[in-house]
């Protein structure tokens, strides 16, 4: 419990700092909006997910009013996504930007494993690791593809600044 | 089926048919108006259900989750961007803050009718003007983010 308990403080934290430290402030719209846009789809798809029982969350920061692992899904993945989508490079050859897409998903999963196997802040039920890097990857594909969209067209951004 | 579930169904057909009415050039704002309230509400939501000030008996994906997901990722985020689209920026003074008051009371009134007749919402140390505060003020900071998010 103590343990848990410590690593959700420091994923406030370091979601705090990660975000402030390797976050431009010109970039700061477009990191906020990655961060609300995944946080949409976790949340999403996570609800389904837990309500099927394919992976669940014993220590948790709201045991009464949702059995979701908040901190991760309100806070800490959204923090992240928020950091690969903006330091992602837009231009140059395909595959760099699949291998940076790729560790970044792969990362993430790796220490969600971590996370299920050594505390109890995450339990896979009928999920395996593989299931979880498939669901990450999905999750951030999305969210990429949706924020892209957002972005697509700067003429356009230009004049619904204007249009408020 | 229940009446509660009839409601449901209706507020999502609803909330729905309002995003098919924003105009397209404002659909971006729309857009951040919806995943800004959607950060707000899920917290605040799971505070309050958390602390046993509010309950919603019928609900959605109800083994996991005591909070109204209806309400907070959907139903509200897109009253708030209708909020924010129709915003009347020119006006006076006089008029937006009637516009804040029409909002608010209207999504109030909708509250008391469906907690005082349906099982959707129960109130348990909760007052209708907490509600009409929140609102209110969910809708002021909704729109201080949107004017940051599009300034120029």
């Amino acid at each position: 419990m103590q343990m848990e308990r410590l690593i959700l403080a420091a994923m406030w934290l370091f979601g705090f700092a990660g975000f402030l430290l390797f976050i431009p402030r010109k970039d700061w719209r477009k990191g906020i909006l990655a961060f609300m846009m995944f946080q949409a789809i976790i949340w999403l798809c996570d609800m389904p997910s837990f309500q099927l029982g394919l992976l669940s969350a014993p220590v948790r920061e709201f045991p009464k009013a949702s059995h979701l692992p908040i901190t991760i899904d309100y806070w800490f993945y959204p923090i992240l996504f928020s950091l690969y989508y903006v330091h992602k490079k837009v231009k140059g050859s395909r595959w760099p930007r699949f291998t940076y897409f790729l560790v970044w998903v792969s990362a993430i999963t790796l220490s969600d494993i971590t996370l299920e196997r050594f505390t109890d802040l995450l339990e896979y039920k009928w999920l395996t690791w593989w299931g979880m890097w498939i669901y990450i990857w999905f999750l951030f594909y999305v969210s990429q593809v949706l924020c892209n969209w957002f972005f697509k067209d700067k003429a356009v951004f230009q004049t619904e600044r204007r249009g408020i | 089926m229940r009446m509660e579930w009839w409601i449901l169904i209706s507020v999502y057909a609803v909330s729905t048919g309002i995003l098919f009415f924003i105009p397209k050039n404002k659909f971006r704002l729309a857009v951040v108006a919806i995943l800004f309230k959607q950060v707000i509400t899920f917290l605040i939501g799971l505070v309050v259900v958390e602390l046993g000030l509010l309950e919603y008996p019928v609900r959605l994906f109800p083994s996991v989750n005591r909070t109204s997901f209806t309400y907070e990722y959907f139903a509200f985020p897109v009253i708030c961007a209708a909020f924010n689209v129709w915003y009347p920026n020119n006006r006076s003074t006089i008029f937006q803050l009637a516009y804040y008051v029409g909002f608010t009371s209207v999504l109030t009134i909708g509250e008391i009718i469906i907690e005082k007749y349906t099982d959707l919402i129960t109130y348990i140390h909760w007052a209708w003007y907490i509600s009409w505060i929140s609102i209110c003020l969910a809708f002021y900071i909704s729109r201080l983010f949107c004017n940051w998010f599009f300034a120029k």
